[in-house]
């Protein structure tokens, strides 16, 4: 064997710029979820402004925590663990900057453009197509570094932890690419190319499997590196290990589905999503009994390292978390839990739990060694891992507590037979002490990220930063011809060949989406279409694009599903052929509000200008925020013909020419808005401003069907 | 042509089928690799995070 010992240096300057994002982006992000948390009761905590209602906010929060939050965090873990796990410095330093920079000026841009009410409405991929342009060439620099890195790496094997940040680098790419597909219409509009179902499958095959890849697998490869170095002990099984991964990645991908159940989706969609979902519980509980055993024999360490605390935790929430989501998978028990503060527990208890203690944990591990010093405070550090937990405990019991109630309160009658709770809002008032109690859970957890701030502060400044590690090493062609033999039946093979193993690792991710997509696309009978559903028109595309710029869809579900507690509150239940023409599909996941798929025609004009003035004109209690800004601010018009050709290209029937004469048609359809107004004792208002688009919008909602009872009509197609 | 074939699964209860199908395959897979591999070269493997090369740093330790 060869001795070619080579020298290096591992890089630490980027590591200690994304602990640093990390650290920033956690604190705004969490402050960003409890102001909105604090605004579900006290409406008026928007302050009157456009750019802080709950339906703008909501989408900063998710982005924050997830993409500049947990996003810096992964990238500072993996430029960490990669390096000492390859041997070998990273691939490119300019790469690894313009990695930094750029995922900076992304969330900034998010930061900009959400509360400007710029968003496609698409959950947790809400940033508009240049952005999204700018996140794929990101993450493109970012791939090149991490196979880079492997290609020119001084150990033959990849460890664990490298396979789950292959997989993370390759999925995330699919995911995001096949999601934002759209046709712009403006610098900051588009439309997706997808309608209704199509475009709901699509979307939650990608915000289950961001869930899967961004929050998961790259954070399982941190867990994968980091607790052995803490624990200075070796993973439990490295068997199991392997497992772990191709069985998480290959059944995470199918279970997108589980979030449409009862939905206008085709039931053998829905059930492919359940039998995956509940498979997901073996190798997710494989993975955190892997994480937990590692432990064992050092639990004495546990008490003594606040790091190996946060771990513990991050791995128990990640354990509960994947028992719970393939519960709350199993059709009947959706059935309650949809569309209530159960599901915020559910992705809270993992959002707090593996993502913000594992991202703790990982912090109080580095900070002292990027700083060659040991931590500034055990005493704080443990006051930081109480308050999270008593703040993580405040935040998930009420918010049970809360959704259960709620569900059950919807689905409650009495004994005559009629709805026990007909009037949506009672349900919702029943709720406030706990939305109180779950912003004092929240205030918990972000004071003890401000202690963490502050111990990881001093600690910087009490040692002196270490800006490369020298090391040495052989270099890999003289390990290669150590190695014996070439049976293509040892794992070894796969997992010392990094481009066979993304390959494996594509296919592997690639087969369930293909499977969902390619009947959905092709066999017409999945989407019976309704002769009676016609296109939006111009006012009603306009009053549309409002409704998704200022995130009503956040609050407001557009899906009533097919049981008699839904079709005695809110009307027919939704049907897929009703939703042919809305690019991008609202369905929504959450009922801070009623469902409105029917909420057309069922009242008068008037009240919905009242409505949107001031809810608790109309709705005593309601913690609905004020739109006075709809009834001042003038519709913008002159984007009508691109927003038209958009909607054109991504497949809406509008005849060719219709341009033309859409302005004609728009101020005919607000003239006859302003007028039904006056039938309601409001005379004074204009015609060009936006509140008559939307209520445009509104009364189109679910109408189309009582137009004819015709049933619905198959295509020649089939 | 795929057309037909897709439209031929009709019922599609034969999904739920396949899909128990393959994840039993997948995850027999990666049992039979995994049981096939060396003693001494998954401890080599496991090992790797705790001998990157780096020099122990003096005095980081939490007190």
């Amino acid at each position: 064997m060869s001795t070619n010992i080579e020298t290096f240096k591992y890089d630490n300057r980027i590591v200690r710029a994304f602990a640093i994002a990390t650290v920033i982006w956690g604190l705004v992000g969490f402050s960003a979820g409890l102001l909105i948390a604090c605004q579900l009761f006290w409406p008026d905590l928007n302050l009157n402004l456009q750019y802080t209602t709950f339906g703008r906010l909501r989408p900063l929060h998710t982005n924050a925590v997830i993409f500049a939050f947990v996003g810096n965090g992964m990238f500072m873990g993996i430029y960490y663990s990669l390096q000492r796990l390859c041997k070998a410095r990273i691939y490119n330093d300019t790469l690894s900057w313009i990695n930094f920079w750029g995922w900076q000026l992304i969330i900034v841009s998010a930061a900009v453009t959400l509360p400007l009410g710029l968003t496609s409405s698409k959950e947790y991929a809400e940033l508009e197509w240049p952005i999204d342009i700018a996140i794929a060439v990101i993450w493109v620099v970012f791939a090149i570094n991490l196979f880079g890195t492997i290609l020119k790496r001084r150990e033959k094997h990849l460890y664990v932890a490298v396979w789950f940040y292959i997989a993370t680098a390759i999925t995330v790419a699919m995911l995001h690419i096949v999601n934002s597909l759209a046709v712009p219409a403006g610098w900051f509009k588009s439309y997706s190319l997808y309608a209704g179902v199509q475009d709901a499958l699509v979307q939650w095959w990608y915000a289950h499997n961001a869930v899967a890849f961004f929050l998961t697998t790259s954070y399982l490869g941190l867990m994968y590196y980091f607790l052995p170095k803490a624990a200075n002990r070796p993973v439990f099984s490295y068997r199991l290990s392997i497992i772990h991964f191709w069985a998480l990645i290959f059944i995470y991908i199918w279970a997108g589905p589980h979030h449409l159940l009862y939905t206008a989706l085709p039931d053998w969609a829905q059930s492919l999503g359940m039998a995956f979902s509940i498979m997901l519980i073996a190798p997710s509980w494989g993975g955190m009994l892997n994480g937990l055993l590692t432990l064992r024999g050092a639990w004495d360490k546990v008490r003594e390292e606040p790091m190996l605390k946060f771990m513990v935790v991050a791995i128990t929430a990640y354990g509960m978390a994947t028992l719970e989501g393939p519960m709350l998978s199993i059709k009947s028990v959706n059935a309650l839990s949809h569309y209530t503060d159960w599901t915020i527990a559910h992705v809270h208890t993992a959002a707090l739990g593996w993502n913000g203690f594992l991202t703790f944990s990982v912090l109080y591990w580095l900070y002292p060694r990027l700083y060659n010093t040991k931590l500034y405070s055990v005493k704080l550090a443990n006051w930081h891992f109480w308050l999270g937990l008593l703040g993580m405990m405040f935040y998930v019991i009420p918010m049970y507590w809360s959704g259960i109630t709620q569900g059950l309160m919807w689905k409650q009658f009495t004994s005559e037979g009629f709805m026990q709770y007909p009037n949506f809002l009672e349900t919702v008032l029943q709720l406030i002490p706990m939305y109180k109690l779950r912003a004092i859970g929240g205030t918990f957890y972000i004071l003890g990220a401000c202690l963490m701030t502050y111990n990881l502060y001093k600690t910087a400044k009490s040692g002196v930063f270490v800006p490369e590690v020298e090391v040495q090493a052989p270099a890999l062609q003289a390990e290669v011809a150590a190695h014996d033999g070439n049976d293509p039946w040892h794992h070894r093979w796969i997992e010392s060949k990094p481009l066979v193993m993304t390959g494996f690792a594509l296919v592997a991710v690639a087969i369930g989406g293909l499977v969902e997509f390619i009947p959905m696309w092709i066999i017409k009978e999945n989407v019976p279409t309704i002769a009676s559903v016609k296109p939006y028109t111009p006012l009603e595309v306009l009053g549309r694009d409002i409704y998704i710029r200022e995130g009503c869809v956040g609050c407001h579900s557009q899906m009533i599903r097919p049981f008699r507690s839904e079709t005695e509150r809110y009307g027919d239940y939704s049907k897929a052929g009703e939703f042919v023409f809305d690019h991008p599909f609202l369905w929504g996941s959450k009922r801070t509000g009623p469902d409105l798929h029917r909420i057309g025609g069922k009242y008068p004009d008037a009240w919905h200008y009242n409505h949107m003035d001031d809810p608790r004109l109309t709705s005593p209690g309601s913690i609905m925020p004020r739109y006075p800004w709809l009834l001042t601010q003038k519709l913008e018009t002159n984007s009508l013909p691109a927003r038209i050709g958009a909607l054109r290209k991504v497949g809406v029937p509008y005849p060719s020419g219709f341009e033309a004469t859409a302005q004609t048609n728009l101020q005919a359809q607000a003239a006859k808005i302003v007028e039904n107004l006056k039938q309601g004792a409001i005379t004074n208002a204009p015609p060009d401003r936006e509140i008559i688009a939307l209520v445009a919008y509104l009364q189109r909602l679910g109408t189309d069907i009582k137009t004819t009872n015709a049933p619905p009509v198959k295509t020649a197609a089939n | 042509m795929i057309k037909n074939v897709l439209s031929d699964i009709g019922g599609i209860g034969l999904y739920g089928v396949i899909s128990i199908c393959l994840f039993f395959a997948v995850f027999t897979g990666a049992l039979f690799l995994s049981l096939r591999m060396k003693q001494s070269v998954a401890d080599h493997i496991n090992s790797l995070p705790l001998e990157d090369g780096e020099p122990v740093q003096k005095g980081v330790s939490h007190e």
